[in-house]
């Protein structure tokens, strides 16, 4: 077992940009806010107050981040059984498997669920280096079939079968 | 009342149905990685063509189920995981690899059943005595309650009360997005017709749960073979008379240590799995003491009972005032709006039948998960060897069909990639993703209830304080806060203990 070493990383850059989006998202919150329309009945607080609170919530707290980072307390990051904590971020394993489910969005209209499902399994699998390629395919393959057919079948969720599979019957509720 | 929902929930149907949600739940929860909060996200969509009353009896399979997987994984992978079971690893991992494995399960598995069975029957007496005494609640103790939940999920729990915090303002922004429920405005929709709406709880429950987690264990799996300990069989596969002897005593403890902290807005599962182990820990005497982080059955039997019977005194709250404290609750409050049943003090008249078959089904379900899950260990630790790249892309399509069958609309499975991607960065960076989820439902009826209670007194904001419940509730909270420091210095001195078992080796 490996006994946990904490690395910190060597410049917080991220950590800060990440922690900047919350101050970002509250200071864009609080610009905006303003223009809610108030309706003439309102005698209460009206819609705007909450996102006032809400929103400089999000700038305090975010700057409070900032600071604490700058200072020197870094977040921990998240334990889990697969993880290897030493291992250094594989961003490119990362940016395959963003663009498999961005390929799974355009192609689920066009090309039917299925389709898009077995292209995702499969691109996700080998992303994260599935041996041997031709098995993942056809796990994928048959996956994306039982689904649909669990599914738009028998649970009558309707997915788009597509194309290829229109005509048959039972993978449509 | 409970009589009739036996009755509906015994029918061969839904008898059918709460068999299968069981398994599922449980099947899901073993996945590594997967927590109870994800179980219940993920298998959202298979309930989706269901009537209420088989829709809720899945969940209440899928909500015991989801718990007990958990408890399973943590005693036979290598490495922890979950929060809520972590406890459970300290001692169970111990025992596994000392090829106690069997008896670990057992008696997490019998201590689970114990639990939850005296917990059910606690939840059907309380729950409709505090649904009556919620009838008198006003739009004030309301915000006092509420806030407890925000303050106890968002700041006691993490490791880092900024990062929760920040969490949970995220969460209580993008619940803002959409129309107001007071004055139908839109808010932060910039015109989008898509947002108009608002954000779908289920997306951002799954991106983060999900896709978060796939895409955060992705960027640093780990590769190569997956260590199951081996479960042996034979002589020391099942409690020693021994066994049982030490482990009836810690069931019950961890029972009544549970179950009241899940009814409080303080914590659920995590708080009381800890504090059930440290008084194990304290209890046990002479060579069963000396056992204590190097695989001692208490360390299992009482958390295992305790995490169970929180999970069952949560729905308390959840049921009678509509408010959830755990991110799991929160997905079972998501799951109830969805059929328009909306939880609170009236839920008990208006959907009756209804909430006492959730109830009776959750007896049914807990004496499922006893008879399936020792006999069906061999297929656990099936599902635990899958190999990681096809269990996360597995879980990769089912979050991408979870999240396009809410609306059937492929553009919602863009905001579950932004949400997922949110997830990734929250994890990397120490963000606890369970505030944020229970911010955001709780958020626009935390407003409703603000609004309403400044309004009946003129804006004046000391009206908050105005009633003798809700200022009970601040006081009990700031209780909370100090009990939780201390407990929080305990943690940390028992976290270094078994620590340092480890380094001279």
């Amino acid at each position: 077992m490996s006994v946990h070493v904490s690395t910190p990383a060597k410049r917080p850059t991220g950590e800060i940009l990440f922690a900047l989006v919350f101050v970002s998202v509250g200071a864009a919150g609080l610009l905006t806010a303003g223009s809610i329309p108030i309706p003439p009945s309102e005698t209460g607080i009206g819609p705007r107050a909450f996102p006032y609170i809400v929103c400089s919530m999000l700038v305090l707290v975010g700057t409070g981040i900032v600071a604490q980072v700058l200072r020197g307390k870094v977040g921990q990051a998240e334990e889990s059984e697969d993880l290897d904590a030493a291992a250094k971020t594989d961003w490119v394993a990362l940016a395959k498997l963003v663009g498999f489910v961005v390929l799974h969005i355009f192609l689920i209209e066009p090309a039917g669920w299925p389709v898009a499902a077995a292209v995702l399994f499969s691109g996700a699998a080998w992303s994260l280096e599935a041996k041997p390629l031709w098995k993942a395919v056809i796990i994928s393959v048959v996956l994306a079939l039982v689904l649909q057919y669990v599914f738009g079948g028998l649970l009558g969720v309707s997915l788009p079968p597509g194309p290829l599979l229109e005509g048959v019957p039972f993978f449509n509720g | 009342m409970l009589l009739e929902g036996f009755s509906t929930a015994l029918q061969p149907v839904y008898l059918l149905y709460a068999l299968g949600g069981v398994f599922v739940g449980t099947a899901v929860g073993v996945l590594p990685g997967i927590g109870p909060a994800m179980t219940v996200a993920l298998l959202m969509p298979i309930t989706y063509a269901l009537d209420p009353a088989a829709a809720l009896i899945v969940f209440a399979g899928i909500y015991y189920g989801g718990m007990y997987g958990g408890s399973t994984t943590s005693i036979l992978l290598n490495t922890p995981g979950e929060s809520s079971s972590i406890v459970t690893a300290l001692e169970g991992n111990k025992m596994a690899k000392a090829g106690r494995g069997a008896a670990a399960l057992a008696t997490a598995a019998i201590g689970s059943f114990i639990a939850g069975t005296i917990a059910t029957v606690l939840l059907s007496f309380l729950a409709p005595v505090v649904a009556e005494l919620a009838v008198g609640l006003g739009p004030v103790d309301y915000v006092a309650l509420m806030v407890v939940a925000f303050l106890t999920v968002g700041a006691l729990l993490g490791a880092s009360v900024l990062r929760g915090l920040a969490s949970l303002a995220l969460g209580l922004f993008i619940g803002m997005i959409g129309i107001d429920d007071s004055t139908a405005q839109q808010r932060f929709t910039f015109d989008n017709p898509t947002l108009v709406d608002g954000v779908d709880m289920v997306l951002v429950a799954v991106g983060l749960f999900a896709l978060g987690e796939a895409l955060y264990v992705a960027s640093k799996l780990r590769h190569g073979p997956v260590e199951v300990i081996p479960v042996s069989k034979g002589k020391n596969g099942w409690l020693s008379k021994d066994d049982w002897k030490r482990s009836w005593k810690p069931w019950l403890r961890g029972t009544f240590i549970g179950f009241p902290i899940g009814t409080v807005p303080a914590g659920g599962a995590d708080v009381s799995t800890f504090l059930s182990y440290a008084a194990e820990r304290k209890l046990a005497k002479g060579p069963n003491k000396a056992q204590f982080g190097k695989g001692a059955i208490e360390g299992v039997a009482g958390p295992e009972a305790a995490n169970n019977a929180a999970a069952a005194g949560v729905l308390v709250p959840l049921l009678t005032l509509g408010i959830p404290t755990t991110a799991t609750a929160a997905m079972m409050l998501t799951a109830f709006q969805r059929y328009q049943i909306q939880p609170g003090p009236l839920l008990f008249e208006n959907q009756g039948a209804l909430v006492w078959t959730l109830i009776a089904s959750l007896y049914v379900g807990n004496l499922m998960l006893l008879v399936l899950n020792l006999p069906l260990v061999g297929l656990w630790v099936k599902i635990l060897q899958i190999p990681r790249p096809y269990l996360y892309a597995g879980i990769l399509v089912f979050a991408a069909l979870g999240a396009f069958s809410v609306n059937f609309a492929a553009a919602d499975v863009g905001i579950l990639l932004v949400v997922g991607i949110l997830g990734y960065f929250m994890r990397r960076y120490g963000y606890p993703v369970a505030p944020m989820v229970v911010a955001m439902i709780l958020g626009p009826m935390f407003e409703v209830q603000l609004r309403r209670s400044l309004q009946l007194s003129q804006n004046d904001p000391s009206a908050l304080f105005s009633s003798p419940f809700a200022v009970v509730v601040y006081v009990s909270m700031a209780l909370i806060f100090v009990g939780s420091w201390w407990l929080r210095r305990r943690q940390a001195a028992l976290e270094a203990a078994p620590m340092k078992d480890k380094l001279p080796v």
